[in-house]
């Protein structure tokens, strides 16, 4: 919210400049984004007088150009000008030779149409005070001929644009920052004094009131103004409006923006010749009652909302905006002037629904002050008296069905300790208190306080505690450390798995990332299968294209490689530890890709949304966050350099990843075909399973057609761990094993595979496995060889090794030789000779 | 001294090794003297010969001679296979300025190194872990957080809801509830994790950013408390002569509220470019937990009192990294990565 200083100080004896000001009331919790000099960037500008118009000397820009004469106070000058608005008896803004506008443009004498103009009359434009221009030049009415343009605007001034908290909106005014000013500063606080002059008829004959909603409208104040005449405001009450941003409309309404800055109260002004019987109703909508506010917009309501109303018809949104049916016109003679508090909750609600912020609604839905609106409405009607003319009515119609009943709050110094371990002196804090405009009565160590109507905020004793150390200054808070018993610190046991799996990663040379968990429903669908259960959708999405959830593990990091080739970045290998987004099914089953029928994962931290039993009803489907370890690689293996490094990834880097991040995490996994998760090439894609067959991660080459439209122009390999599933056993302790005391024995033996459906490597491994027994110490698979012909050459090399004596090549052999039966009888393969 | 024969013998291979150019021409002199062939040894081995008074005179003088020539050649052979080495060595030398070969580097985000610090710092104060969900319920992450549905409070942060009642958590602080609700006093928890706002991104905007939460909860825990345990944790984080200022702000979950400011370790507060000319960079916000709060847990604000804050790990990662633009960090340019290596 802006606020003009010189209007501020008008209601407190402040010494301070403005950014003085400004410093102060940050440090007590109200921040200012900026404190500007509102006077226009020019000099010499004065107010100038018409006195005659000598002759017309043509046309330029379809405008008529006059030759003027201008006073200045003594000085005459002939002045040219072309606006619209050039009358003899006029005051406006005039620039004399010598003086400056904005942009150091220097005013001369200077020939127009051969006639010599000593000067220049000027527009809001030429000035840089406002945007106007087409309607002319800017009318000053009442200004001193001669007077300094800026000091009759008042515009030597500073703009102060305030950020007010949800708790404070006393603070949404000028009275209200300069009380809040007078709190932190011990300056004196003068409250707004009205001098209002009733005459004529009591209000109550030419208004009524009934309040029908009294749980939304606590209390509803008319006034009524007689023998309007409505016109523009004066230039020094429109400079004022337009520096806090306020557009200037007509001098009744300008009068209620003024006070609703001012005081913080929002008012209305009806055309009483337009509510039928001068009565107002305040009453809930109709469902579906539809109604056109000042906008001109036709709007349709509903029961929860609330309405100003008179007998026939609705004629005001309540506490949010006017109806266009009773609006101040041109014909406007007679004034109708709400004052009223509205309950937050509703004028927040209703605002929201209609998606209509005003000035308004934003100060009833913080709270108004149900006192000040008296003295606002006075205020109002004494100003709109002033600028249009007319008689004020006697008597102000109020209805008042809920009457504030304040309740003192106990404040005990030992509390204002314990919760900020120091506190002032017992008179310190009643002065504090008192000068924010509380009633304090002290009773020894305790405080009994009274709130004021405008402070809403303060309920309880920690509010009081929070006040006195707000003005008290945050500087007074020592420091120290607490004391009392520590407990254990633990971490959850996912942490510490992150912390695995990021330390073997970044050791191998991948690069962690952190994507967007949003998804684009459009690229979604390459990653899901058709067995995938719903994902997870935004009802509000910023954009379409980041509506989803993630569902799939891969997308971040597949991401994040398109970003990387896109920037002439070809060789990329990243890993992200993720979360996916998943509705649980009706039956409770966790729907996470990668969970499989056979699936015995412990469940993934399953998140229970319900509130605890006192907050029942409030039920929320129950939703699954597994956690992933998702890694991509493209490009080349390593750093491309004078020794090599260009050899490609392919997708046993990818599955010889997830394999090391698995045994950082104390598992081994074995090797499974195909997978859960989609978004794989479905004959690149396995599984690597752990225990009981369980799916510990999926790795393959990522699917050609979804890297394309991703813009990837090269293979990309992929791999995804299941943090849930490598996470759920105990983990394996470790336990040392005697080092062997015997030599090993070494064999080679190669295997040529062939035929339809040659067995897998690790199929013929398991063999070997079975056929060597206990002797068997390792088996490395240390050569594949592919035939043109499209066999494939394996060659395992065998390590025996006994514990308790030396193999002899008899006993080693025999062995090989029951290898080799087994293997070339259970698989159409040959043993390789030579 | 010794025996002419002997003498010759010696005199005549002191010269060729004197003479010799390799290692290999030594050996050669060698196995010539001292060789199963060798002069020396033949001499020796024909002192049968020799008449019986000259015996012992020869033989002495051969052995002597041996072991001396032994010696001597060892020497020289030693001092020449080094040269020989050298030699070698000069002739196959590397180019010790062709770049190492390095294994492939890795690197950690740089917002896991400032989680990882945070957490450091904290645990060392006595402060756990705790995790929450990041599909939270209304309930959680406003009501039970003294945030009422139709109050103003709520827009101090934008939500993207999942459904009615659900929402993507829009800060930590929903796991202060699970974890007071969990656990008895006293308590010390940080909650790091990501949360999201309806912000659309830009340069200092993000729907989707990461805060670490931290709750203490004790029967006589203080807001200086509070201020004692940021200011150490910006000293551990900004420097060691990083100071800290609380200012009054409204959460409202806390009661008192303070935003915290750390002194501009650019300028040192004089006022610079970072901190905006202000002196003070913003870095968390916090407060003593509001008796709503803790009765709504089933804690006795008469019992216990505690404070909370919370920070972006974004925000500090930018301060302390001096990056300008919150998007580089879900961008993921290897450039940008592998800055934090």
């Amino acid at each position: 919210m802006k606020i003009l200083y010189g209007w501020v100080r008008e209601f407190v004896d402040l010494r301070l400049t403005a950014q003085q000001a400004a410093d102060r009331l940050v440090n007590a919790g109200i921040e200012v984004a900026s404190v500007t000099a509102l006077a226009p960037d020019c000099k010499g500008v004065v107010v100038g007088e018409i006195e005659a118009i000598e002759r017309e000397l043509g046309a330029s820009h379809g405008h008529r150009l006059l030759l003027c004469r201008v006073r200045t106070g003594r000085e005459r000058y002939a002045v040219v000008c072309g606006a619209p608005n050039t009358k003899v008896g006029v005051r406006a803004a005039f620039a004399p030779p010598g003086a400056v506008l904005p942009g150091g443009r220097r005013i001369a004498a200077a020939k127009i149409h051969g006639v010599e103009s000593q000067g220049m009359l000027c527009s809001e434009r030429e000035l840089g005070i406002g945007e106007e221009h087409d309607a002319g030049i800017l009318l000053l009415d009442g200004a001193r001929p001669g007077a300094d343009l800026v000091a009759t605007l008042g515009l030597d001034d500073h703009v102060l644009d305030v950020e007010i908290t949800p708790n404070r909106p006393d603070c949404l005014s000028i009275v209200g920052i300069a009380r809040e000013l007078s709190a932190l500063t011990g300056a004196r606080f003068r409250p707004p004094a009205v001098a209002l002059k009733e005459s004529g008829e009591p209000a109550r004959a030419l208004a009524r009131v009934a309040i029908e909603a009294p749980d939304l409208c606590h209390r509803f104040t008319a006034r009524v103004v007689s023998g309007v005449t409505i016109g523009p405001s004066p230039a020094w009450l429109q400079a004022r409006l337009r520096a806090v941003g306020l557009r200037p409309i007509s001098n009744v309404v300008d009068a209620t923006n003024y006070v609703l800055w001012e005081l913080g109260q929002p008012l209305h002004a009806y055309d009483h010749a337009t509510v039928a019987d001068g009565t107002i109703v305040v009453r809930r909508a109709r469902e579906a009652e539809r109604f056109t506010t000042l906008d001109g917009q036709e709007r349709q309501l509903d029961a929860s909302m609330l309405v100003i109303a008179d007998p026939r018809r609705a004629i005001g949104l309540a506490g949010v905006m006017g109806g266009a049916n009773t609006e101040v016109t041109e014909k406007t003679t007679r004034v109708l002037l709400e004052s009223a508090w509205f309950a937050p909750a509703s004028i927040r609600r209703t605002s929201r629904a209609l998606g209509l912020r005003t000035d308004a609604a934003y100060r009833f839905e913080r709270g108004a002050d149900i006192e000040t609106l008296v003295t606002a409405s006075a205020r109002a009607a004494a100003l709109i008296a002033e600028l249009a003319g007319g008689t004020i009515a006697r008597g102000l119609v109020d209805a008042y069905p809920r009457k504030r009943a304040p309740r003192p709050i106990r404040l005990r110094m030992s509390r204002v300790k314990r919760i900020l371990g120091v506190a002032p002196p017992v008179a310190q804090a009643r002065k504090i208190l008192a000068g924010l405009g509380l009633t304090v009565k002290a009773r020894g160590a305790e405080l009994a306080v009274t709130i004021p109507s405008f402070r809403r905020d303060l309920s309880m004793e920690d509010d009081l505690v929070e006040e006195i150390i707000r003005v008290w200054g945050y500087d007074r808070i020592p420091s120290t450390l607490p004391g009392g018993t520590i407990a254990l610190v633990t971490h959850p046991a996912a942490l510490g798995q992150a912390q695995s799996v990021r330390r073997v990663l970044v050791g191998v040379g991948l690069a962690e990332v952190v994507t967007h968990t949003f998804s684009d429903p459009a690229r979604t669908s390459l990653f899901r299968r058709p067995s995938d259960r719903p994902p997870v959708e935004l009802l509000n999405p910023l954009a379409q294209d980041a509506s989803w959830l993630r569902s799939n593990p891969l997308e971040g990091v597949l991401a994040a490689v398109a970003t990387n080739v896109r920037r002439q970045q070809p060789d990329v290998r990243i890993f992200e530890l993720c979360k996916t987004y998943a509705r649980a099914d009706e039956t409770g089953e966790p729907t996470q890709p990668g969970s499989t029928g056979k699936s015995n994962v412990s469940e993934p931290a399953r998140t229970s949304l319900r509130p605890p039993s006192n907050q029942a009803g409030l039920t929320a489907p129950a939703t699954t966050e597994p956690r992933w370890l998702a890694i991509a690689l493209t490009g080349a293996r390593g750093e491309p350099g004078w020794s090599g490094g260009r050899d490609r990834v392919d997708v046993y880097d990818a599955k010889g990843l997830a394999e090391h991040a698995l045994e950082a995490l104390g598992l081994r996994a074995g090797s499974g075909s195909g997978g859960a998760l989609g978004g794989f090439e479905p004959d690149c894609h396995g599984a690597l399973t752990g225990e009981g067959g369980v799916i510990l991660g999926e790795f393959g080459e990522v699917a050609a057609a979804l890297r394309e439209q991703l813009g990837i122009p090269a293979p990309v390999f992929a791999a995804v761990v299941s943090l849930d599933a490598a996470g759920a056993g105990p983990a394996a302790p470790i336990r040392y094993q005697a080092l062997p005391r015997f030599p090993v024995v070494e064999r080679d033996l190669a295997f040529v595979l062939g035929g339809d459906r040659p067995p897998t490597a690790a199929q013929v491994e398991s063999a070997i496995r079975e056929a060597a027994g206990s002797l068997l110490r390792r088996v490395v698979l240390f050569d594949v060889f592919r035939f043109p012909d499209g066999r494939s050459s394996l060659a395992w090399r065998l390590l025996f090794q006994a514990e308790d004596r030396t193999l002899t090549d008899d006993e080693v052999n025999a062995i090989q030789e029951r290898i080799v039966r087994r293997v070339t009888e259970t698989f159409p393969i040959t043993l390789r000779s030579g | 001294m010794g025996h002419p024969r002997v003498d010759a013998i010696v005199r005549e291979a002191r010269d060729a090794a004197a003479a010799a150019q390799s290692s290999a021409e030594l050996e050669r002199i060698r196995v010539g003297v001292l060789g199963r062939q060798g002069e020396l040894t033949q001499l020796l081995r024909s002192l049968g010969t020799l008449a019986p008074e000259e015996r012992p005179l020869v033989g002495a003088a051969a052995n002597e001679a041996k072991r001396a020539l032994e010696t001597l050649l060892d020497a020289k052979l030693a001092t020449m296979l080094e040269a020989e080495r050298q030699a070698e060595r000069r002739r196959t030398r590397l180019d010790l300025t062709l770049p190492g070969r390095r294994p492939p580097q890795g690197s950690l985000h740089p917002l896991t190194r400032v989680h990882d610090e945070i957490v450091a710092v904290f645990a060392g104060l006595g402060f756990s872990v705790a995790e929450g969900p990041e599909i939270e319920s209304d309930y959680y992450n406003f009501e039970a957080l003294n945030i009422p549905r139709d109050h103003p409070a709520r827009d101090m942060q934008d939500t993207l809801y999942v459904g009615e009642s659900t929402l993507l958590r829009t800060h930590t602080s929903p796991v202060q509830i699970r974890t007071m609700l969990a656990q008895k006093p006293p308590l010390r928890v940080i909650v790091p994790g990501k949360v999201y706002r309806r912000d659309v991104a830009d340069a200092t905007h993000s729907p989707m950013f990461h805060q670490v939460e931290g709750l203490a909860v004790d029967r006589a825990i203080t807001m200086a408390d509070l201020k004692g345990t940021l200011e150490l944790f910006a000293r551990e984080m900004f420097g060691p002569r990083s100071k800290i200022r609380f200012r009054p702000s409204f959460f409202p979950f806390t009661e008192p509220s303070a935003e915290v400011d750390v002194l501009c370790f650019v300028c040192g507060g004089a006022g610079c470019r970072l901190c905006k000319q202000g002196g003070w960079l913003e870095i968390l916000g916090s407060g003593m937990v509001h008796p709503q709060v803790l009765r709504n847990v089933g804690y006795d604000p008469e019992e216990v009192t505690g404070w909370a804050f919370g920070m972006g790990i974004e925000r500090i990662a930018m301060l302390k990294y001096g990056i300008d633009d919150l998007r580089l960090f879900f961008d993921n340019d290897l450039r940008f990565l592998r800055q934090f290596a």
